[in-house]
């Protein structure tokens, strides 16, 4: 596998920084390599937050990615969208979730950009705001097979509660359906 | 070496590291972005027996760390740059009264209150000298997850060794990043413990500040039956205060050799992609410590794949520096990029070991990461 560079970006306190965690764990349980880091603002919440996953098979030294080298960004946060669509490699893909972020017309001819209500998704389907980002998690997964399905799946259960495990399980089968339904639109 | 994979961040790495180094003291304030080493400190102390206490503020935190120390316990505190700028004074005094003690510095943007969530390298030349007066700083600087354990287990040897106050300089980057660390064992850390010298014989003969010119003084831990004196001030060979020449003069200049002279004992460097280097027109040597070392040595992957000969020298231990070793390498290539995340902070070091006024340099300080495209079109500019 070559590098996959992923970007996960919200605002402080939404829990983005979950999601890089449990990707660079599976990748590594997978025998690879994974690093995640996070920028982040001096606002404890409604800062700009900004998650990078860097997943590769040989060594990584370097934990940012590259502007212009990302695969994938997800935004759940206009203010984090505009400030880091750069990065994202011009055809590469972006997720929004369409009531919070509202890409233009140019940036649509220039990525691959799919609108999937996470939020929403993570708030009434599995009841419970705060696994948005499991929901995310799967939606990165389904779009970019990046990890063996099961090995994300039994990681990111490792990291949670077990009271939350069905929730969670929940939130990563409806970011799968999503994904694939986006994908096939 | 038996090793163990753990997932984990730089700054729990460093905690986790403490715990399995044998110390059972932490005291601290927490500061972004160090604060996880006060969390992790908080579950593992109670877990084997320790202490992790938050003080009021920054100085009672290290003073609580140095009053550990002082009764015999291995002990810690963490902090950023703004948190050794207040804890100075006391960190003094830990130098003066050799005092053993770790301190695990993350930095971040400064000068004052900077940058808190952003990286730097600022704090390289306050960790040579935070406080007033002469004394040898021993700074460490973790370039890898990894490095964030070992060089901290290091640094509790070389306390009790050298007793005196021991940097491991983290930065924000490394302390927060999230991955693999291959480690070695809880077992081999704790065989690899050396406790402090203690004097053994009669309390009436015992005196802690009279020994060998190069060599620490012997403190006993306190309440154990062997009674001495603390002190800031000048002291003789019982701790009490002086002002009697010789001993004022000895004193001090035993500060300095107890370091200096044994440096082979505190020496660490990486030499990466250095050794087909034979001094050819066209090599390049990178200097650079810390997280930035990483995205040197993906540049150096860079330039070596588009046919340039480039390879890094990191120090690990950033004082005493590694006056040597750096000097052979500047010594053999003339193309020389020093790269920092501050201006020229060590880079003025390196000038002053080398003797050459010829370095390249490439500085940012505004609280974001040099990327590997930076250093590559670096290189590719200036040489």
């Amino acid at each position: 596998m070559a590098r996959n560079l992923m970007r996960f970006t919200g605002v402080g306190g939404q829990g983005v920084l979950l999601a890089g965690e449990i990707f660079a764990a599976a990748k590594i349980k997978s025998g690879g390599e994974g690093l995640k880091t996070a920028t982040y603002t001096s606002q404890v919440r409604g800062g700009p937050t900004v998650v990078d996953i860097t997943l590769d098979d040989d060594e990584i030294f370097y934990p940012y990615a590259n502007d212009g080298e990302i695969d994938f960004m997800l935004s759940v946060a206009q203010v984090s969208y505009n400030s880091f669509k750069s990065g994202v490699t011009p055809g590469g893909t972006i997720v929004v979730d369409p009531n919070l972020v509202h890409p233009s017309d140019e940036d649509r001819k220039t990525w691959n950009i799919y609108e999937i209500p996470i939020i929403t998704i993570a708030k009434e389907e599995v009841g419970n705001v705060i696994t948005q980002s499991v929901v995310a998690l799967a939606i990165a997964n389904t779009m970019q097979n990046a990890i063996e399905r099961q090995t994300l799946i039994d990681t990111m259960l490792s990291k949670v509660p077990a009271k939350v495990h069905a929730a969670n399980l929940k939130a990563y089968e409806l970011g799968e359906k999503y994904a694939n339904e986006a994908m096939n639109k | 070496m038996a090793t163990r994979e753990v997932i984990s961040t730089g700054n729990e790495l460093s905690a986790l590291a403490a715990k399995d180094a044998g110390c059972r003291f932490f005291g601290g304030y927490p500061i972004t972005p160090s604060s996880e080493v006060m969390h992790e400190m908080s579950d593992l102390m109670p877990e084997v027996g320790g202490v992790c206490i938050q003080m009021e503020d920054e100085i009672a935190g290290v003073a609580a760390a140095i009053g550990a120390g002082m009764a015999g316990v291995r002990t810690m505190t963490a902090t950023s740059g703004p948190g050794i700028s207040l804890k100075a004074e006391n960190l003094g005094l830990a130098q003066m009264a050799e005092v053993p003690l770790v301190v695990v510095n993350v930095m971040r943007g400064g000068p004052s209150t900077g940058l808190p969530t952003r990286v730097s390298q600022g704090d390289v030349r306050q960790a040579k000298n935070p406080s007033h007066g002469d004394y040898r700083s021993i700074t460490l600087c973790a370039g890898s997850l990894a490095e964030c354990y070992t060089e901290t287990v290091r640094a509790f040897n070389l306390a009790d060794r050298f007793m005196q106050p021991v940097f491991v300089l983290l930065d924000e980057t490394i302390g927060h990043m999230h991955g693999k660390a291959m480690l070695p064992t809880e077992e081999e850390v704790a065989q690899g413990i050396v406790p402090r010298k203690t004097f053994d014989g009669a309390p009436e003969d015992y005196l802690p500040y009279q020994c060998e010119q190069d060599q620490p003084a012997v403190l006993n831990p306190m309440f154990k039956g062997y009674r001495y004196h603390f002190t800031g001030l000048h002291h003789d060979a019982k701790g009490f205060p002086t002002e009697e020449i010789e001993t004022c003069r000895k004193l001090i200049q035993r500060l300095e050799d107890k370091v200096m002279m044994h440096t082979d004992e505190i020496e660490l460097n990486e030499e990466f992609m250095l050794d087909d280097m034979t001094g050819a027109e066209g090599e390049v040597l990178i200097i650079a410590y810390g997280s930035v070392s990483l995205a040197a040595k993906e540049a150096i992957r860079h330039l070596r794949a588009q046919g340039i000969k480039a390879g890094l020298f990191r120090p690990i231990t950033l004082w005493p520096s590694p006056a040597e070793s750096i000097k052979k390498y500047t010594d053999m290539i003339k193309n020389v990029l020093c790269v920092e995340l501050n201006i020229r902070q060590y880079t003025e070091e390196i000038e002053r070991v080398s003797g050459r006024l010829d370095l390249e340099g490439l500085y940012k300080v505004n609280g974001r990461p040099i990327s590997p495209y930076e250093i590559v079109n670096k290189v590719k500019e200036v040489f």
